[in-house]
Parts: structure tokens; sequence; C-alpha cells
């Protein structure tokens, strides 16, 4: 395998490499995503090379450490052939072995836009968060974020798959078997929980109740989408874009199909791995050493944010 | 869960790091007139009446302030959660909740209660709203007065004039009419007091006030310079004399003394921050009394706010007239001015007196990106947000965050949620900032 080497033990000192110009030098870059429920990680170089997916522990130090090595092992490569590392998502200053820091807003912006090159317009629903993020020619122009509720995010989801006793992955196809849709409420989890109880009670079909769930997702996450005003091209993504019957529903009140991405959970990941290759290739272009900050493959029980806060220039 | 972490701002500005002892001062006045059995008004900001009471030997209590003071403390819960539990929803005004509960633990207690900042706030001998602002403050001091065996008076202020109207004409009626609404306010006040009103005192007060506000203005201008030597932090405290004490000599000294350090901050060059890099402006919304701190996150960042465009600001100048010496005409006078600021700006332009607001200052400050404080309690301020900001990105193109939370509960804000909204505005404007920054758009 061609390109850089870094020198040294697996703990990097703060330091830069490389400084020879050359567009032809590989760039290999991960994007490391970790969400408030699942931790994705994907190495590129030129193409994805590996992706890999994991649930997000409470310790995200240990997770992130596990993941990528499960990515890097499957891109046959080791941390030292990685020219730049970006994180992003709710646990991004947990990730010791980046060397910046993203908000999931631009690097999910970054990543539909590398996909679908004309989209104006991300949803993004996932575990216990969503966002509506408008985007012009691969940049985020406006972006809004959900309120301090679960409702409207896929632990809605969950907490109702629990009520009703189907598993997460069918409730998409199910919902769709729907002859009615029953009205339910779209303001908060725990009310709607015991809603569903009730239409089961009254016998109400579970595939009508899970249609009545999605609608009320939509309602809510199109409502706060709206914010940024929806327009075409829309895509939606996070772990909730995999559930049919949700993608339907929020089609339904935008007016209009959405595209979903063939994985998409994996955007933000996408995104944070593609502005770190920007990053190295203009630093490279321009015959300047990459700046990099401190790896460490260590599992750090402890956070301090202001160190980690430090890199983000 | 909300961690033990100052949660109060860092102050830039020397001038402003005195306005603790000067908001401490104000409520040591009312419990000093009280002690000495001179009346005691619970007050409302925007109400114009300041220099009216002040004539008249009534102190004033303004119940927002001390709603903010309680909430910059941390401790408005349980007033929050004493009035909740009197049937008050938990959606009504932060201040009114807070002053609700307060009364009802101090009448309670037989006493101030003993964590109560600036050593409490005296039991009111009337209370006097008025229309301005928002529509519940009239509601507010009806069940205020349910509580207290004491008069309760309100009045009308005028508001922002529609845009079907031809403004030159309606002016002398607006004026006549607020003149009588003065007038009543007086009336009520002479015949509760048994006391006449000191005109030539009145005028006095007037002129002195009309020089503060000027002079606040005039310091307000000095912010456009880069880098700006006053952020958004320094200017919610330096509200405080105006808004609430705008008749003191105190006050005049106040802003005199606030001109002098930002004249000279701006001659030596020196900003908020050693390195500006954005400059954003308060776009909209009062601002979390309980978490002032969350300003200077945004400095972490190189961002200042730069200025803001809530309705707590400076108020323009204007000329009196020669041969206007009724100081009543020049108080409604001056409130005529403050409401139609922005009025023909606004008619040549978006349409909008509150969007036009920010559309000039956005371009006059230079602004990089806008933020606005949506508070679920604050109706009047929040209402409307989103079609501010869809009617801003038709003229300009501008990143523009939305900061959810209260103005005094706490309860309301997460601090996890906020900082993540920040970080991704703030790529987000350093992305607009390389790419040249903001943008005019065809409409404009």
């Amino acid at each position: 395998m061609s390109g850089w080497r870094i020198p040294g033990s697996r703990v990097i000192e703060r330091q830069t490499i490389g400084n020879a110009k050359g567009a032809n030098v590989d760039v290999y870059v991960a994007g490391v995503d970790i969400g408030s429920t699942m931790t994705k990680v994907v190495v590129h170089s030129g193409t994805i090379l590996a992706a890999v997916i994991g649930p997000t522990g409470p310790e995200h130090r240990r997770t992130a450490y596990k993941v990528i090595l499960e990515a890097l092992e499957k891109a046959k490569i080791s941390l030292e052939d990685l020219t730049y590392v970006v994180a992003t998502g709710y646990g991004r200053l947990n990730v010791p072995f980046a060397d910046k820091q993203m908000t999931e807003i631009t690097c999910h912006a970054r990543g539909v836009s590398s996909i679908f090159p004309n989209v104006r317009t991300a949803i993004d629903i996932g575990g216990q968060d969503s966002k509506g993020i408008k985007i012009d020619k691969g940049k985020v122009i406006n972006f809004v974020m959900n309120d301090k509720c679960a409702a409207g995010t896929g632990r809605f989801l969950e907490v109702i798959a629990e009520a009703l006793g189907v598993r997460v992955e069918e409730m998409g196809q199910l919902s769709l078997k729907a002859k009615s849709v029953p009205k339910i409420s779209n303001t908060c989890t725990v009310f709607a929980e015991q809603e569903v109880i009730s239409w089961l009670a009254m016998e109400t079909k579970v595939e009508d109740i899970l249609a009545g769930i999605h609608d009320a997702i939509a309602t809510r996450v199109h409502g706060m989408a709206q914010r940024v005003k929806i327009e075409k091209e829309v895509v939606v993504t996070g772990g909730c874009a995999k559930n049919v019957g949700l993608v339907k529903a929020l089609e339904g009140k935008i007016g209009y199909s959405v595209l979903v991405p063939p994985e998409p959970l994996l955007t933000g990941a996408i995104g944070a791995a593609l502005i770190g290759e920007d990053i190295a290739r203009q630093a490279i272009d321009k015959g300047t050493p990459v700046r990099r900050a401190e790896r460490r493959l260590s599992e750090v029980t402890f956070f301090d944010e202001a160190a980690s806060r430090g890199n983000r220039s | 869960m909300v961690e033990k972490s100052k949660t109060t701002a860092v102050h830039s500005s020397e001038t402003v790091r005195k306005i603790r002892f000067f908001s401490r001062n104000i409520h040591d006045k009312a419990n000093k007139a009280k002690a000495e059995g001179r009346p005691v008004a619970y007050c409302m900001g925007g109400c114009a009446y300041h220099e009216i009471l002040e004539a008249m030997g009534v102190t004033s209590v303004y119940t927002e302030h001390y709603g903010g003071v309680c909430a910059a403390y941390r401790v408005s819960e349980p007033y929050l959660i004493r009035a909740e539990s009197e049937g008050y929803a938990n959606n009504l005004c932060g201040y009114c909740r807070n002053t609700i509960g307060f009364d009802i633990v101090r009448q309670e207690l037989g006493h101030m209660p003993e964590d109560a900042p600036d050593g409490g706030i005296p039991a009111p001998d009337m209370l006097l709203s008025c229309s301005a602002g928002c529509d519940h403050r009239y509601k507010w001091y009806q069940a205020t007065g349910r509580y207290w065996d004491i008069p309760t008076f309100s009045f009308d202020v005028m508001q922002i004039p529609p845009f079907d109207t031809d403004i030159k004409a309606i002016k002398p009626y607006v004026m006549k009419y607020q003149v009588e609404q003065f007038q009543r306010l007086i009336d009520f006040l002479e015949k509760l007091l048994g006391k006449k009103m000191d005109w030539d005192r009145l005028a006095y007060l007037v002129k002195r006030g009309n020089e503060s506000l000027w002079t606040w203005y005039s310091a307000y201008l000095l912010r456009k310079h880069h880098p700006s030597p006053m952020p958004s932090e320094d200017h919610f405290s330096a509200i405080v004399p105006a808004v609430f004490d705008l008749a003191s000599r105190e006050t005049l000294a106040f802003y005199r003394e606030l001109y002098g350090e930002l004249q000279f901050k701006v001659d030596h060059n020196k900003g908020v921050l050693d390195q500006e890099k954005y400059r954003l402006l308060w776009a909209g919304g009062l601002p979390p009394w309980h978490t002032m701190a969350i300003i200077n996150y945004f400095e972490t960042f190189g961002a200042v706010f730069v200025m803001e465009a809530s309705d707590y600001g400076p108020w323009p100048f204007f000329d009196v007239p020669k041969g206007m010496t009724n100081p009543l005409e020049i108080l409604a006078l001056r409130t005529w001015c403050q409401r139609v600021e922005y009025w023909e700006d606004a008619k040549k332009g978006c349409g909008h007196s509150r969007v036009q607001r920010i559309l000039n200052r956005i371009e006059e400050y230079d602004i990089d990106g806008c933020m606005m404080h949506l508070t679920r309690s604050c109706r009047y301020q929040s209402l409307g947000q989103i079609h501010f900001n869809n009617l801003i990105q038709k003229y300009v193109n501008i990143p523009l965050m939305f900061m959810e939370s209260d103005i005094v509960d706490v309860r309301d804000y997460n601090e996890a949620d906020t900082k993540r909204r920040v970080d991704a505005f703030m790529e987000t404007v350093d992305s607009f900032k390389r790419k040249g920054g903001r943008q005019a758009t065809a409409r404009r």
C-alpha cells in the first residue's frame, strides 16, 4: 500500500506529518460519528474502504476505540495509516484519536451532498434527536433541532415497539398494511405510550396503531423541519429512515417523494471522513504539513472537555 | 440536572460590572421607602411612567426586574412552583409566576424569604400595569391584586401603528390619547395619595430621563466599531438603570461613564475579544437570566454579540419642539418616536418594524450571524420568530439559530443541548464567512 506511514509509537504526539507536494499521494481518512444510540465509522480513500456500525455505550471513548479498530481491520490498514480522523455526533468530544471535531449538522450536510448532490433539505431522525438541515451546494445554510423531547425520534419508536410487542425493524412494513390511521398524540412519548395501550384495549389492529405512530412522528418532524423551509430534493437520514412506514408518512406531509441513502445511518460518518479528506488534501496541495492532534488508542474513563475543545480550530 | 458551575456572565465592561450594586440599590431604596411608610408600587417595564411616579413620590418596584434577579441567583424555582401550585400554568410568563410565588411565600412566612436576592422586594401599596408589551400584563396584576387589598390601576400605552395607517395623520390623535392616559394615572395617584403633582419636578425628571436615554443611545452607536467594545451580556445588565430607574441622577451618571468607557475602547481599538472573528446579533427574545454565561460560550469561538434587536434597547433621539413644555406631551412624544423608529423603513422595506430593525442592524453593525432566544413563557417576544427568520432570509442570506429555554425558569434549560446548537451554528457562521459572509438576496 502506498501513502504515508506515520513513524513512532501508538501514541502519536501532537505533530504534523508530510511536507511534500503531490496530489497523487493516497490519503486515508476516517469519519467517526458517535450518536446517542449508534456509533458509526467510515474509513475512506477515494471510496469507502470500510464502514462499521455499533451500539453506543455509556462510555463513548471505549466504544469508539472498538469500532475504529474493527473498521481499520476491515480496511486492512492501521491507525497510523490514517492521514486524518474527524469525529462527529454528540459524543464527538470523547474520541481521543480524532484530529478534529465537527458537529453532526456540518457532517450530515457534507455526507448527504456527496450521495445526492442536488439535496436542499436533509431531515435526520436519529435515536434521540431529529434535525432539519437546509443545504446549498453541500454547505449548511440553516438548521433546526428538535426540542427537549423524545417524541419525533427513534426513542419514540422503541418505546412504542415495546408497548406493542413488535420489533423495531418490523414496524415500517407492518404499518403499510394499515386500513385506518388513528390519531395519536405527538406531544409526549409517555402519553403516546398510554394512548397506544388504550387503542390496544379497544382492539385496534397493531398495523393501524403503527401507522398512527408514524403519522404522529412525521407530523412533529415535518413541523420542525418546516422552520428551515423544506425544499426539493429532500433526503431523509438516520436510523428512522430505515422505517418505510415513517418515510411514507413523512412524504405524505411534505407532499412529494423523498430520497433515502442506501445506508441512512452512515451519512454523518461519511461527511466527517470527506471533511477530513478536504483538510488533508488542502494541506498536501499547498505543500504544507497536515496538522494533526495527539492521537491515543487508549480507553479513557474521564472526560476533559477543555482539553478536547482545544482541537477545534 | 443543572451542574454547579458559574451561570452568570463574565462582563467585559468595567462600568457594567457595577450594575449588581446598582440593582441592589434600587431594591434597597424600595425596602427603605416601605419601612419609612412612603408609598411603594409594583410596576412594569415599558409603561413610560417612571418620572411620573418619581415626581409623585412613589417608589417603583419593577417586578420583571426582580424576576430576572431571582433567576440570575437561581432562587426562582420554589417561587415558580408555588405559583404553579396555585393553579397558574407553567407556560405563563416566568416573571409573573416568580412574582406571584414570591408574594405568596413572603405573605405565608410573614417576613421576607431568607434567600431573597437584594434583601427581597417589599409588599406594594398599589399595582400599576399598562398595555405596553404583552397581552397578559393586564391580567398579571389583576391576579396579584387578589392577594392584596390594594388598588390596581391600568392604562394604555401606545403600540407600533398598523401599516395601513397614515402615521402623520394619526400622530396628533395618538399623542392626545397618550397624554390623556398619563393624566388618568396622575388623577389616580393624586386621589390615592391626597397630594398634587409637582409639575416642575416632573419636567425636570423628564428632561434628565431624556438625557440618560440619549447618552445610552450614543454609547451604543460606538458598538459599530470593529472590534466591538461591548457585548450583549453587558447590554442585558446595562438596561437596568434606563428601564428600571430612569429618573435618577445615578442613571445619567452610569450612562455617561459607559459612554466614556466605550469611547476610550474605540479610540484605543480595544474589543471584547482580542481576536473578533465573528460579529453576532441578538436578534430577538429576552435573555436566559438564569444562565447568562451561555453568551460567553459564543466567545470561545471568537464570536461577539455586538448588538441586539430586542425591545430592551436604547430609545432613539428626538427633537422636543420649541414651545412643547408639557412634560406629559414630551413623554408621549418620546414613546411615539420609539414606537415608530423603524416604521418608515419597514414600509419601504420588509413591511414589519421588528424585522426591519433586525435587517437594519445586520447592515449597520456588520453582522455575520443572528440568534433568537425562543422562550416558551414569553409569548410577546417569541411568537413570530419563525416568521421573522423566513422574512429575514428573503432579504439577506445569513445564518440564524434559535436557542430555546426561558427567561426565568431554569427547568426549561438544557445546557448540553444548547451548546450542541451553538457548536453547529458557529460552524455554519464560519462556513458562511469563508465564502464571503452574508449576502443580500435579489429582493433587497
